[in-house]
């Protein structure tokens, strides 16, 4: 017997039921967010009619993409990257210059497959660039840096980042001009009727591609290797490089993502928000209202954040006037670091990098 | 098994170790000690590949390994318990376990190693799935030994097991040492606890200001002046 002398301090493991858990986790601060979210929704939605909802998953489920990338980066390569919104921008850039050639070329040359496939082309050509130049930033800027010097790491990390958004805006300005870049809408088809709604098949499309694209990025990391790894460097970098992780290309990997993600919202989103220098600044500012809060490095909370954020400028509009949906969030934002400083979502474990 | 030769290392402009030169041969149990700050953890962090070293050379299984990274070198069979543990705080102790066994291929070698870590700390077991970050410190410990096992390597080094944990705590990780190295492993163990660490090793070296200044087996090493005076206080 080795540990003798150890075995009767510990108490047995009592696997609690689930309906236990679930009623512990309503009362946290969590539980709570969510509740009071879904009931508002509910009633948002009787009240002004079930458009609302659609509103919410369209803009909010990008809005959630944008935030999970964002959350990744900072987690597992503690950069706070206020280029977010720039790759935002060279999606739907991507998506625009991919898209209207297809389109002129439908019109001479009317094809139905085509005309169904090609935005999904485009929304996957904005992907597929959005992670190129992912590699592109890590290995041009973070990764020389981590080479040299890992001191004074976010200070440095912030002004880069902010470098990179400057450098992107005036290069979108200076090759593409700044002019409005924008497509009136991908499928020329009917929308279609949902609970005694007209929903344009664009935004049907954004949303149930967010809802798809977050369950994919969830089960990725909870349950693939790679995945777990992710999660591991993001909690100890050092103890990563210990069990035999390769660090350096999982942090590869969460840029790539996380670029993929925010170009992907801006090609699907592209029918509501034309291509020009700046588009990356809306997006930008609302995925930190989503991270700042839910809570650093929590991917699921940056998820649900997301919807919660889009529910609270939707309902600003409707409720209180155009203009103030920047108002109440940030107000929000006060009272939430008054209150619970970590982020409602906020873990009571810490990671390394709060330490 | 391992050599090291002339090994420099260097925090930015601080000179820590100075031409240290080491062999350890397979099945073998052998410590490294000395005082606070004379470069101890600083040689089994070289070794392992996670500071770069200035110059020397490591050799591991007849394989240089002095330029590789941390992940290539616990590929190679070679696995650290640092001080610090670095545990993922934010996992259960079954994901810990599970992520120590990344470089390990097939789901019943995983599964056995996982047994065996069980059954060398039946604490961990009791644990298995509660968060690491809400361990005790002899709990954290047994974990962080545990998940440098997953990887089933030929050599492990401990780095200061015995640190900021009771005596009975540090009775049970030493017992766990002594029966992994039954088993075969390889163990390099760098402690404080003197008096503890010269009763179960079989050879030790004695690091001071980063230059080894004494080698020799258990029964040297306690017999010697120097160690009786200034170690062991006799």
């Amino acid at each position: 017997m080795i540990c003798g002398g150890l075995s009767n301090v510990g108490e047995a493991i009592v696997m609690e039921p689930v309906i236990v858990r679930f009623f512990r986790w309503l009362k946290s601060s969590a539980g709570i967010t969510i509740l009071v979210t879904l009931v508002i929704a509910a009633y948002a939605a009787m009240d002004q009619g079930a458009y609302v909802i659609i509103n919410i998953l369209v803009t909010g489920g990008m809005w959630a993409l944008m935030a999970m990338g964002l959350t990744l980066m900072f987690g597992v390569m503690n950069i706070s990257n206020f280029a977010h919104g720039e790759y935002f921008m060279i999606g739907t850039l991507v998506a625009y210059y991919v898209f209207t050639p297809l389109h002129q070329h439908l019109e001479s040359h009317p094809n139905h497959l085509l005309t169904l496939v090609a935005p999904v082309i485009a929304v996957f050509s904005a992907f597929v660039v959005g992670g190129m130049s992912g590699i592109l930033t890590d290995r041009l800027v973070f990764y020389p840096l981590r080479k040299r010097s890992k001191e004074n790491w976010l200070m440095n990390c912030f002004l880069l980042t902010l470098g990179i958004s400057v450098i992107l805006i005036n290069a979108h300005q200076l090759i593409f001009g700044t002019q409005y870049k924008g497509i009136v809408r991908y499928w020329p088809l009917p929308p279609v009727s949902l609970f005694g709604v007209y929903i344009s098949i664009d935004r049907l499309f954004a949303s149930v591609l967010a809802i798809v694209t977050i369950a994919i990025f969830w089960v990725f990391m909870k349950y693939t290797k790679v995945g777990q790894a992710l999660r591991a460097v993001s909690q100890d970098e050092t103890g990563a490089l210990m069990v035999g992780i390769s660090v350096d290309n999982i942090q590869l990997l969460a840029m790539i993502m996380s670029c993929a993600l925010a170009a992907m919202a801006g090609g699907s989103l592209l029918f509501m928000y034309p291509s020009y220098p700046t588009v990356g600044l809306e997006p930008l500012y609302n995925s930190w209202f989503v991270i700042i809060i839910v809570g650093f490095g929590n991917i699921a909370g940056a998820a649900a954040g997301g919807f919660m954020i889009a529910l609270l400028q939707i309902l600003t509009r409707v409720y209180v006037g155009e203009g103030w949906e920047y108002v109440i969030p940030v107000l929000l934002i006060a009272l939430v670091l008054i209150v619970k400083p970590n982020g409602l979502f906020g873990s009571k474990v810490r990671g390394i990098w709060e330490k | 098994m391992l050599e090291v030769n002339n090994l420099n290392t260097c925090y930015d402009f601080l000179h820590v170790l100075w031409d240290v030169s080491l062999v350890i041969n397979e099945g073998e149990y052998v410590c490294l000690i000395g005082p606070n700050g004379a470069g101890k953890s600083t040689v089994l962090k070289s070794i392992a590949g996670l500071i770069e070293i200035k110059s020397g050379e490591i050799f591991f299984k007849g394989i240089s390994i002095g330029d590789k990274k941390g992940d290539q070198i616990c590929r190679m069979g070679i696995s650290l318990v640092s001080e610090e543990m670095n545990l993922f705080t934010g996992m259960t102790v079954m994901e810990n376990l599970s992520m120590g066994a990344y470089t390990i291929r097939g789901k019943k070698k995983k599964e056995a190693l996982m047994n065996f870590v069980f059954e060398l700390f039946p604490r961990l077991a009791e644990r298995r799935i509660q968060l690491a970050g809400t361990l005790s410190g002899g709990e954290r410990k047994m974990l962080a030994i545990g998940r440098s096992l997953m990887s089933d390597p030929s050599l492990l080094l401990v780095d200061e097991p015995s640190l900021g944990l009771a005596p009975r705590v540090v009775d049970t990780v030493f017992q766990a040492l002594e029966v992994l190295n039954k088993k075969g492993v390889t163990i390099f163990l760098v402690e404080q606890n003197v008096t503890k660490t010269l009763q179960v090793v079989d050879r030790g070296y004695v690091l001071e200001r980063g230059k080894i200044v004494l080698e020799g087996s258990r029964v040297e090493l306690s017999r010697n002046e120097h160690i009786r005076k200034i170690y062991l206080g006799v």
